[in-house]
């Protein structure tokens, strides 16, 4: 059993800062700090490997505080982009690398049941120039358990491999994660990876945790403009609060008037507002049927496929984006530059007070 | 990165340009003859003055002088093949031994004119070890003392490597003092010694060593205070050949016996252009070289000797007599 | 082995092409040369230089004292490249250049240059003869001015080694219980070795080349290109070139097994990333 925990961390880099950072993780929990590049992600994660030593702040991990240690004491496992494999030792001999180092003078016999367990029996002596990405981030894995490490450090390690097989590749480690019962902290500018890994999320940016919490509060409930673009809201939308009343908030969004529930967020009218609104949460159809205050006129800008979706770039008098189903867009014969009616899911609606 | 492979046209036009940049100065070639004089590196001042005025005479003629090591010189004519069209080395033998036919090889010259003479000295700078108590008596003395560091050419492969060994052999005798030139080379070990004693000029100055021998004219050129030795052991007057015969230098080449310091000219047969050869000499041993000649330190001969007199160019016979005792 | 040509897509042929005939007359200008110093040269005058004391003692110290400028060089240069590979300070563009400087000077000047501080007047050289180091006309001299015109490519070399290898393998190998000496010494050094000895060969072989400076500093006793040349001087253009020869198949022989040991031995192919 190990945990991790960050208190205040605080610190000043170059170009880079952390500012304030305060994070845990319980054993076999994966954090994923969300940022986009240069927001520090990886000054953190480096700061908890030890390679900086914090201006302010505490790291703990398994109950042990090792601010001041250096990197070979932390018992941190490391992997990096492409998965920072060393290139000129095989595979077998990245894996027994730290091996040598915490305990002398152990055949490379002890290895041989962690190929086992890797699927690596059959690459053990290639260099890692020659693996495949999922055969890469195994060994990568092999190579840190070795050590016993108390948590897994992981620094966009998907960056540079192709979706298809990062979608592989997520599910593997997080498997592995699991059954290891380590944390793993995990930093990526791909929400992607988050929405797959994460049980908690941290968003990120210049230096500061801006948002955190489980991956549902984050994705439903973005807490500003930046949270949602980054967390690729597809529909951010402003408009002004007409009024406040039992059933929530009536909102003017482009000249049309939108019924919302009530957030969490205390708004009063006249306050301005962004609406954020996935796109699934947005429904076209032929014209007519009845009309409701969830429903607006619209025209259809342009459809562009996205694998098993379309997306419709609509016309409401404010721009919307929808994602619907191939099928459904074919059975509702919807045409580009058609005349449609937009249905909005209210519940799917979160409102942010502009400033 | 992912540079696009450069046209074939981007490279070879700076290829080009450089070539025509290359080629072009030969173009202008034609324009002027090019006469090539090699010469002993201690010429190097006196002729470099010679050849302004000579081109400002014919100003149709580039003269392109090259310097370096007598020996040197004549073999890069001999071995290397290069033609030039006049020789000038710091000893006259030189042209013998190695222009002349011989070993059943054919010759390059037949004869040769001693222009000029120079003296061996010591130079030094106020820096030098004991240069405050230097006088020209007590010199041999000053020199010998421990410590002193001396530098000269390598007497294996440079005259005035060995004239400075038959000096000090000569000083041994004129002072009656028959330790004097072992003492004095004690000081002069083979880490003082470079293939031309001018090399060593920068040691001087900085301080490695505190006496340098070498010619009187490279004393003057260089402004370096030096001493005046005796005509009897300097090598710098015919008048005392005779004396000067006794002092000898063991070398990797042989026992060399003195010889007074005679600078002589040849035009080696390879010459292309012999005609403005002669006239180059003719200027050289004229009132006009003559004076160049002694303003850097070298003594003059009025008029000059020739060795194999009757070889030499007719238009030159008017400048020289026959080498005295040839 | 594999190369990263021949795994990378199908260049354009015309290049490649273009690109063999144009290496192939650089080949042809620097054999040329030296085959036309063998040409001519029998085998009996090779052996007599070869046989020659004199000659043999030179190219011993011509070795020895290249051998010990290289050591000198890796053991100040490549920290130095270290140093300008990873760190970024003010100044650093200053440093690059003066690292290259000794490459523009004349030689001979570098060799004035080192008289100033390696004569017993100097401010080193002062110093190093109160305990009985000299550099005038000894190894340590021949050293010195091998030493200054030839570092500059142990340092480039090394910089651009280690410049190509990512700085967080040294990171991972800390994670991993390494401390830093011994991760740059299982990580590093290993990923940036070609780099290295590519510098320490070109360095070895610049100083077995050195004329110029070395000369100003000892003459006596001869390093090789001094032998050659008085031995130019002395008898001939034979005999010069049979010392020639023989000074460039012992070199020759000698950056065979460099390369060797830069490139030919254990895995090579992930070195190039």
């Amino acid at each position: 059993m190990s945990d991790v925990a960050v208190e205040q961390l605080t610190l000043e880099l170059g170009e880079f800062a952390l500012l304030d950072i305060s994070l845990s993780l319980d054993a076999g929990e994966i954090g994923v700090i969300l940022g986009p590049n240069g927001a520090g992600k990886s000054v953190l994660l480096e700061t908890i490997a030890g390679f900086h030593r914090p201006a302010a702040g505490r790291v703990v991990i398994s109950g042990r505080e090792v601010t001041t240690k250096p990197p070979e004491q932390r018992h941190v496992g490391f992997i990096l982009q492409n998965f920072g494999l060393f290139p000129h030792l095989t595979a077998a001999e990245n894996i027994s690398f730290g091996l040598h180092i915490r305990r002398r003078q152990r055949g490379s016999g002890e290895i041989a049941p962690l190929l086992a367990r890797f699927r690596l029996e059959g690459v053990a002596d290639r260099l890692p120039d020659t693996l495949s990405p999922g055969e890469k981030q195994r060994t990568a894995l092999a190579r840190s358990l070795i050590t016993e490490p108390d948590v897994f450090l992981l620094d966009e390690p998907f960056a540079a491999i192709d979706t298809r097989t990062s979608d592989t590749l997520r599910e593997e480690l997080r498997q592995f994660i699991r059954d290891a019962r380590i944390p793993a902290l995990f930093v990526t500018h791909d929400h992607l990876d988050a929405v797959a890994l994460a049980d908690k999320i941290a968003v990120m940016w210049e230096g500061e945790i801006v948002q955190s919490g489980t991956p549902s509060e984050v994705f439903q409930r973005p807490k500003n403009r930046f949270v949602a673009e980054f967390l690729g809201v597809e529909n951010i939308l402003a408009g002004t609060i007409m009024a406040r009343h039992a059933g929530g908030y009536s909102v003017y969004v482009g000249g049309q008037r939108l019924e919302v529930p009530p957030g969490n967020e205390s708004l009063n009218a006249e306050d301005e507002v962004l609406l954020c609104l996935p796109a699934d949460a947005v429904d076209v159809r032929q014209p007519g049927g009845a009309a409701s205050l969830r429903e607006f006129p619209g025209l259809i800008v342009a459809m562009a496929s996205a694998g098993p979706l379309v997306r419709l770039t609509l016309d409401c008098g404010f721009p919307l984006t929808a994602h619907l189903l191939r099928r459904t867009v074919s059975e509702r014969h919807l045409q580009p530059h058609q005349a449609v009616t937009v249905d909005i899911d209210p519940a799917a609606v979160h409102l942010i007070r502009e400033p | 990165m992912n540079q696009h492979p450069t046209s074939i046209q981007q490279i070879i036009a700076p290829l080009l340009g450089v070539l025509i940049m290359a080629i072009s100065p030969s173009a202008h070639a034609a324009d002027s003859v090019k006469l090539t004089v090699f010469a002993a590196g201690t010429l190097a001042v006196p002729f470099r003055a010679l050849d302004e005025a000579f081109q400002k005479k014919y100003s149709e003629v580039e003269v392109q002088p090259q310097f370096g090591g007598s020996v040197k010189m004549a073999k890069q004519i001999t071995e290397l093949h290069q033609d030039a069209d006049i020789l000038a080395v710091a000893d006259y033998s030189v042209i013998p031994k190695y222009l002349f036919a011989g070993d059943g090889k054919p010759g390059l010259t037949t004869w040769y004119v001693g222009f000029a003479r120079n003296a061996i000295t010591f130079v030094y700078t106020d820096k030098s070890k004991y240069a405050q108590e230097l006088t020209p008596q007590n010199w041999y003395q000053v020199l010998a003392r421990p410590g002193v560091e001396i530098g000269r050419s390598d007497p294996d492969t440079d005259p005035s490597g060995y004239q400075t060994v038959q000096m000090l052999d000569l000083a041994s005798r004129f002072y009656k003092d028959p330790q004097l030139s072992t003492k004095i080379l004690a000081n002069a070990s083979p880490k003082n010694l470079r293939d031309t004693e001018t090399a060593l000029i920068s040691a001087l100055q900085i301080g490695q060593i505190d006496y340098l021998a070498i010619y009187r004219s490279d004393a003057l050129q260089h402004h370096l205070k030096f001493l005046e030795l005796p005509a009897e052991i300097n090598l710098s007057d015919p008048a005392h050949a005779k004396f000067y015969e006794q002092g000898v230098a063991h070398t990797k080449n042989g026992d060399l016996s003195g010889k007074p310091i005679v600078y002589a000219i040849t035009i080696p047969s390879v010459a292309h252009h012999a005609d403005w050869a002669r006239k180059y000499i003719a200027m050289l041993l004229g009132p006009e070289g003559q004076r160049i000649l002694a303003a850097n330190g070298f003594g003059a001969f009025t008029p000059a000797y020739a060795v194999n007199a009757d070889s030499v160019p007719p238009d030159l016979h008017p400048l020289v007599k026959p080498w005295p005792g040839s | 082995m594999q190369t990263r040509s021949a795994r990378s897509p199908a260049r354009p042929h015309g290049a490649l092409a273009l690109s063999f005939v144009l290496g192939g007359i650089l080949l042809a200008f620097i054999l040329l040369p030296l085959l036309a110093l063998t040409a001519g040269q029998s085998p009996t005058a090779l052996a007599q230089v070869a046989s020659s004391r004199d000659v043999l003692d030179a190219i011993g110290l011509s070795l020895a004292g290249a051998a010990l400028a290289t050591l000198c060089a890796a053991f100040f240069g490549v920290p130095l490249g270290y140093v300008l590979a990873r760190t970024s300070f003010a100044g650093k563009t200053f440093v690059s250049a003066v690292v290259d400087v000794p490459l523009a000077v004349p030689h001979t000047v570098a060799g004035i240059a080192l008289l100033f501080v390696f004569g017993r007047q100097g401010l080193i050289g002062a110093a190093a003869d109160a305990v009985g180091l000299q550099f005038w006309g000894t190894l340590a001299g021949v050293v010195v001015a091998m030493l200054f015109v030839s570092v500059p490519y142990t340092v480039n070399s090394a910089r651009l080694g280690f410049e190509a290898v990512d700085p967080r393998l040294e990171q991972v190998a800390r994670t991993l219980g390494l401390g830093p000496w011994h991760a740059l010494y299982r990580v590093t050094l290993p990923l940036a070795w070609r780099g290295i000895m590519t510098g320490l060969t070109l360095t070895f072989a610049r100083a077995i080349a050195e004329f110029g400076a070395v000369v100003i500093l000892v003459y006596y006793p001869m390093t090789a290109p001094v032998k050659i040349y008085e031995l130019f001087i002395r008898f001939g253009l034979e005999e010069a070139t049979g010392m020639a020869l023989l000074l460039l198949a012992v070199s020759l022989a000698l950056f065979l097994l460099l390369r060797w040991l830069a490139y030919g031995r254990g895995h090579t192919s992930g070195l190039g990333r």
